[in-house]
């Protein structure tokens, strides 16, 4: 059974179908990239899946159970979370307190527990910045000395992996990854393919969905590539495959160049 | 080895340290007196110098540092301090009009800490303070004027229709952010003062005079009491009554910012579309920052009837939301601590400049407009949150052993 089923999802912004009839699946485990020229409705299809737009038409299966209107904090609780094209840290709280957001789900202690504190609570927002920082760790060592520094002091790369700490530390089923290396030079971009890479290593059961426009990520990290043009779906396949497949070159390059 | 030597130098120094904090929560404690109960002049001075140290204490880190020798040394800090603030009312206890002051600006910096639930962590900038403030001290006059019953039934309703009247007035503004949410509260504040204005029951223009305040049997907490020979203020009982209830909601407040309620309202506050795509409820959240800061200006608002013994419409006025507003602003947003010393201030500046007359205003203003214009973020201004400082002894310890075997991985 597919993790993730999208059935003919459309979305009309005010008679512009942003992203119109898509068909998508993604096998539990999969790494899958999203490519296509700007405006191609890729990172509404992200939105719509997390719940942020919600379709017009069609469906959106996870698991099994329809999350089509859901809102999207209850389908992150369902195991998705997301990184966003331009990052969406706090910038006025810490690091640790941005990574610990996103244990907000996972730690159960309710209002009485916050006030009276007894030593359970404590362990468990303990607990709670022990997995953040090892998470952080993970993808850079040097961060987790700067957990009580604010994130706008932090460097654009590790900003990026304060983000993706935030989106793994829940352990989710489904990551969506928008343009992790948007604004990254080429060696930080070949870091970031690493720590994408690694995520895999850390947690095996999850699965990726990845958004990105540097062709030499695309061509060595996803497993499958689904290429958008005009927000319909026009190709899908193996690296391979795709780079020679004529309508992806024609929405890539405009049809006079072919 | 090394850890050792710094464990017995840490065990030496613990004395010293101890005193010192003791020492500043005593000298924290003179100069409150002292700005409560000097003349106006001298207070003004005071409080001139009160800002100017703590500005220049904190571009020096001083006040960071004192943070952390008061968290260091939690219990010898909590039990200094409780003998201050026990000791206040009692240096406090034949002045009249200064006890009231100290009165007011306890209930003030409770309706502060209400608000700055709103104002300072979850950035909804709330116009109405004083309208939640009002349904509290006129829930109290209904029932002990109007009804006849007991003040504490009196109380207890207070903070029940506060509760209500958040939820109320929090429904409506979720559906909107930013200035158009401050506009929506500015109307409720607005139409709250008209209301009761309006009420023949709520007693109109002339408000409710005679509403009592709390009692345990035969002990009134508004009541002139002669100890050993003196005749203390009838305030004194009531300002014990307020202080204990503030250190609680100082207790309470701290607890909520250090913990993944208080960390999802300031994720709500600077992103809302990622707090949502992290699993927190906006929605919910709001309306808890909504009913846990009215239940606190209900508090305080009953405390007032209390005090004041009348309670009118010109009391909760937009004027009075506008100052509850500067002084979250000026003691410093999403810090418990500096709420409680901007509305500290605010009041005793804003009884000191009354015998200026129309100077005073003038004077008030120039306080305000220099602090902002020097530190916008106000004196005591938020803190990053400091967890490992939450856990004690072996926790702490375990936790950097195993943040330094992640780090060597």
């Amino acid at each position: 059974m597919a993790l993730l089923e999208t059935t003919g999802v459309s979305i009309n912004f005010g008679g512009l179908w942003a992203v119109k009839n898509v068909d998508f699946s993604i096998e539990p485990r999969q790494i899958i990239g999203l490519i296509g020229p700007n405006g191609s409705g890729k990172t509404t299809f992200l939105n719509i899946i997390s719940g942020i737009y919600t379709a017009t038409e069609g469906q959106v299966m996870m698991k099994g159970e329809t999350i089509t209107g859901l809102k999207p904090y209850q389908i992150f609780k369902k195991g998705m979370s997301r990184t966003y094209q331009s990052s969406r840290l706090c910038w006025d709280l810490s690091v640790a307190d941005n990574i610990l957001i996103g244990l907000y789900t996972k730690q159960k202690y309710s209002f009485a527990d916050t006030i009276f504190r007894p030593k359970k609570t404590d362990g468990e927002i303990y607990d709670g910045l022990q997995q953040c920082m090892d998470m952080l760790s993970y993808f850079n060592p040097e961060l987790v000395d700067r957990r009580y520094e604010l994130v706008k002091n932090i460097p654009h790369i590790d900003r990026r992996r304060i983000e993706i700490s935030r989106a793994l530390v829940s352990h989710p089923s489904i990551v969506l990854l928008d343009e992790p290396t948007a604004g990254l030079n080429d060696d930080e971009t070949m870091e970031m393919m690493d720590d994408i890479r690694k995520i895999k290593e850390k947690i095996q059961d999850i699965c990726i969905i990845i958004i990105e426009h540097d062709m030499k990520v695309m061509a060595e990290v996803p497993e499958h590539i689904v290429v958008f043009n005009a927000g319909q779906k026009i190709a899908e396949g193996v690296y391979k495959d795709i780079v020679s497949d004529p309508a992806v070159i024609n929405a890539y390059l405009g049809g006079a160049a072919v | 080895m090394s850890g050792g030597a710094n464990k017995m130098a840490k065990e030496k120094k613990l004395p010293l340290e101890n005193l010192l904090v003791i020492a500043a929560n005593i000298i924290m404690f003179a100069i409150v007196y002292f700005m409560l109960s000097a003349s106006e002049m001298v207070s003004l001075i005071i409080i001139a110098a009160v800002i100017v140290g703590l500005l220049l204490a904190d571009k020096q880190g001083y006040i960071n540092w004192l943070f952390a020798l008061f968290i260091r040394h939690k219990k010898v800090a909590f039990i200094s301090a409780m003998l201050c603030i026990i000791a206040l009312p009692l240096l406090l206890a034949t002045e009249r009009y200064i006890a009231h002051i100290a009165c007011m600006a306890v209930i003030y910096a409770m309706v502060c800490l209400g608000l700055n639930f709103q104002m300072g962590s979850t950035d909804m900038v709330n116009f109405a303070p004083a309208a939640f403030m009002g349904i509290g001290a006129y829930t109290m006059a209904v029932f002990t004027v109007n009804m006849g019953v007991s003040p504490w039934l009196g109380f207890l309703s207070a903070i029940v229709f506060s509760c209500i009247a958040g939820i109320l007035i929090g429904l409506p503004t979720l559906r909107t952010k930013g200035y158009y949410l401050s506009l929506v509260t500015m109307a409720l504040q607005l139409a709250f003062t008209q209301l009761i204005k309006n009420i023949p029951y709520l007693g109109g223009p002339n408000g409710i005079s005679g509403v009592k305040s709390l009692n345990i049997g035969e002990f009134f907490f508004y009541k002139s009491y002669t100890v050993f020979g003196v005749k203390l203020a009838p305030q004194i009982p009531l300002l014990f009554l307020c202080l204990f209830i503030l250190v609680l909601m100082v207790y309470i407040a701290m607890r909520v910012y250090v913990s993944r309620w208080g960390l999802s309202l300031n994720n709500i506050a600077q992103d809302e579309v990622a707090a949502d795509c992290l699993g927190v409820n906006c929605n919910r959240q709001k309306l808890f920052a909504f009913v846990i800061g009215s239940i606190f200006c209900g508090i305080g608002g009953a405390l007032y009837g209390g005090l004041a013994s009348f309670v009118g419409p010109t009391d909760f006025t937009f004027a009075r939301s506008l100052i509850f507003i500067c002084m979250v602003i000026l003691g410093g947003m999403d810090n418990p601590i500096g709420t409680v010393v901007g509305a500290l201030l605010l009041t005793v500046i804003m009884e000191k400049v009354r015998s200026f007359a129309d100077y005073g205003q003038i004077i008030y203003a120039v306080i305000l407009v220099t602090v902002l214009i020097v530190r916008p973020a106000g004196l005591v201004p938020k803190r990053v949150r400091d967890y490992c400082s939450l856990f004690k002894g072996k926790l702490q310890r375990s936790g950097k052993k195993n943040e330094a075997a992640a780090k060597t991985e």
